[in-house]
C-alpha cells in the first residue's frame, strides 16, 4: 500500500486487514506519524505527539495479533484524543496554561476503554482553552487551522480533533461537546461527530466546563467508524455520579437496517431558518436525498425553541465560572482573553438567572418528548454557516449583518445539549468555497441508534464523506 | 440606578464585589457591552419562565431521565 492509501483507510477498511495481518500496525501508526510531522506546523492540530509510546504500542500490538489475540476492530488502530481527557503519564492541557504541567496518574474511563480495546494514542489535539469557545483559537498553543482552508478555522472547541482527522494524520479521534464542540468542528472539517444523551458515556476524569451539559464522543470520517468507536466508550461507569445505567444497543446491527418510513421533523420557523444560502440548499438537498431513500418529512411546531440560546449562555458562563473561581482569583493573567472574559462575566449573573435556564430546559425537553410522538428525529444545519476565517469575532449569516460569533455559533447545536438528547452531525455538501457543510440529526434519549441507521444510509447514497482536503 | 439602565460599569464593580471578584477598571470596560446583552437576554428568559403558566416547571439539573 502507497502512503496515500495508508493515509485514506477508514477504521472500516483497516480494521479487516489488520485482523488478516495484511496491514501492519507498525506501518499504519507511523504513517500516520509522519502526516502528522508534515501537516501539523501548519495545521496546529496536536499540542502533544506520543511517537515513541504509540511507536512501542504499535510494536506491541503486531506481536499480539501475530500471536492470535485479536482484540476486535480497534486493535491497532490510531487515534487522537482532546486534550481535557485524562491520559496516565501524558500531558493533559485542557488548552491551558494553568494546566500546561498537568501529568494524570489515571486515565480517563474513555481513554482505558480505547485502550483495552487495543487503539494506538498517537498524541493529545488542540482544543480551545478549557473547552470555553467555539473557535480554537488557542492563545497558548496556536491557532488550530482548517485542513480544507488553512486561513479559515477548524471550530471548536474539538478543533484539534476535527482537523486532525479531516487531514488524515488519524483514523479516529475523541472530542468533547457541550453547547456544540463536537458537531461544530465535525461540521466545518467535513466530517462525522456525535454528541451522546447525557451519561451515555463517561465523563470520568474529563477536565469539564459545564457539569450538567458535558458529554464525551468520537469524531470520525463516517459513521460506521463512528459506530466502532462509540461501541466502545459507552456505557455504564460507576466512577461517574451522571452516568446512566440503560442497556447499550446493538448499534452495528440498526445500521443496515435503511430509513424507509423514518418519519423526520422539521422545527418550523427554526430548522432552515436564518442560514446562509449555502447551507440552507445543502441541507435541503440532504433531506431530498433522506426522503428518496424513504424517509419523510414534515414541520413541527416548536414554540419554546428561541429562548434557547440565552439559556445555554447562562448555563455555560455560570457553571465554568464555578469550576474556575478560585484559578479566576489566584490567576487570572494565565488565561487567555476571550476565556477569562467569559468566566468573569459568568460571575455576574444572579442566581435566579441560571435557575430560570435550568427551568427552560425541562420546557424545552418537554416540546422534544412531544414532537417525537410524531417524529423519530429532528433535521437542522449543525451550524448556520461555513467556517469563517481565524480570528473572526463576528460573522455575516444574511443581509450583509454581522452577528456575535459566540451566539451564532450556537443557534442550532445548543438546543439538543440543553434538552439533553443526542445529536449527530454529518457532511452534507460544500459551499461555492469548498468549505464543508454539516447537517444536524436530533435522536430520542438514548436512540443513538437511530442516528447512526440515518448517517450510514445517507452515506451509502452519497459520496461528500469520501472528498479530502488538498493539504 | 433605575430598573431600565442599562447595564454601567458601576453596575458592574457592584457585581464583582456581592461576588468577591476584583475587578479593575479595564476588566469592568471590557465587561459592560457583554454584560448588557446578555443580562437583558436572561431577563427576558427570566420573565418567560416566570409566567404563571410556568409555574409547574421545575429544572433539570440531573440526566438521564428517560
Amino acid at each position: 500500500m502507497t502512503q496515500v492509501d495508508l493515509l485514506n483507510l477508514t477504521i472500516a477498511q483497516a480494521a479487516p486487514r489488520l485482523e488478516r495481518r495484511e496491514l501492519s500496525p507498525v506501518e499504519l501508526t507511523e504513517a500516520m506519524l509522519q502526516r502528522i510531522a508534515a501537516v501539523n506546523t501548519q495545521l496546529n492540530a496536536y499540542i502533544t505527539v506520543c511517537a515513541q509510546q504509540a511507536r512501542d504500542v504499535a510494536q506491541a500490538t503486531e506481536r499480539m495479533i501475530r500471536a492470535g489475540y485479536y482484540l476486535g476492530p480497534l486493535h491497532g488502530i490510531p487515534i487522537a484524543l482532546k486534550d481535557n481527557i485524562y491520559t496516565r503519564g501524558i500531558r493533559t492541557t485542557a488548552g491551558a496554561k494553568i494546566l500546561a504541567d498537568f501529568v494524570p496518574d489515571e486515565d480517563a474511563s474513555v481513554t482505558a476503554r480505547l485502550k483495552r480495546a487495543g487503539a494506538i494514542i498517537l498524541g493529545k489535539v488542540n482544543m480551545h482553552e478549557f473547552a470555553w469557545g467555539g473557535t480554537t483559537d488557542n492563545p497558548h498553543y496556536g491557532t488550530c487551522r482548517n485542513p480544507w482552508n488553512p486561513e479559515r478555522f477548524p471550530a471548536g472547541s474539538s478543533g484539534g480533533s476535527g482537523a486532525a482527522v479531516a487531514a488524515r494524520t488519524c483514523l479516529g479521534a475523541l472530542g468533547t461537546d457541550t453547547g456544540g464542540s463536537i458537531r461544530l468542528p465535525s461540521s466545518v472539517n467535513g466530517i462525522v461527530g456525535i454528541r451522546p444523551t447525557i451519561g451515555r458515556v463517561s465523563n470520568y476524569n474529563v477536565v469539564p466546563l459545564a457539569w450538567t451539559m458535558d458529554t464525551v464522543s468520537p469524531m470520525t470520517r463516517t459513521v460506521e467508524d463512528c459506530v466502532t468507536m462509540f461501541e466502545v466508550i459507552a456505557g455504564w461507569d460507576p466512577l461517574d455520579p451522571h452516568s446512566a445505567q440503560v442497556p447499550v444497543a446493538d448499534y452495528r446491527a440498526e445500521l443496515g437496517r435503511g430509513i424507509r418510513g423514518l418519519r423526520i421533523g422539521l422545527i418550523r420557523d427554526y430548522s432552515l431558518t436564518h442560514v446562509q444560502k449555502a447551507v440552507g440548499d445543502a441541507v435541503r438537498s440532504a433531506l431530498k436525498t433522506l426522503e428518496d431513500l424513504g424517509a419523510r418529512t414534515e414541520e413541527i411546531p416548536m414554540p419554546s425553541i428561541h429562548g434557547n440560546i440565552s439559556a445555554q449562555l447562562t448555563i455555560e458562563s455560570c457553571e465554568p465560572s464555578a469550576y474556575h473561581q478560585e484559578w479566576l482569583r489566584t490567576r487570572p493573567g494565565d488565561y487567555g482573553e476571550d476565556v477569562r472574559t467569559l468566566l468573569e462575566m459568568g460571575e455576574m449573573y444572579l442566581a435566579t438567572h441560571y435557575i430560570q435556564a435550568q427551568r427552560y430546559r425541562s420546557v424545552l425537553r418537554r416540546e422534544f418528548v412531544e414532537g417525537f410522538r410524531q417524529v423519530d428525529v429532528f433535521v437542522t444545519p449543525t451550524l448556520p454557516f461555513t467556517a469563517t476565517p481565524c480570528g473572526a469575532t463576528e460573522v455575516v449569516i444574511e443581509n450583509n449583518l454581522k452577528e456575535d460569533m459566540l451566539s451564532a455559533i450556537m443557534q442550532f447545536t445548543g438546543v439538543p445539549s440543553l434538552a439533553g438528547l443526542p445529536a449527530l452531525s454529518l457532511p452534507v455538501g460544500f459551499d461555492p468555497d469548498g468549505l464543508p457543510v454539516g447537517m444536524q440529526v436530533i435522536g430520542r434519549p438514548f436512540d443513538e441508534g437511530t442516528l447512526f441507521r440515518l448517517g450510514h444510509a445517507y452515506q451509502g447514497a452519497t459520496s461528500w464523506h469520501t472528498k479530502s482536503p488538498r493539504l | 440606578m433605575k430598573i431600565d439602565e442599562p447595564v454601567t460599569k458601576e453596575t458592574i464593580e457592584c457585581l464583582g464585589v456581592l461576588a468577591g471578584l476584583p475587578l479593575p477598571a479595564p476588566r469592568r470596560d471590557k465587561l459592560v457591552p457583554m454584560a448588557s446583552a446578555l443580562i437583558a437576554a436572561a431577563n427576558e428568559l427570566n420573565r418567560k419562565m416566570a409566567e404563571g403558566r410556568r409555574r409547574g416547571v421545575s429544572p433539570i439539573t440531573r440526566f438521564p431521565e428517560r
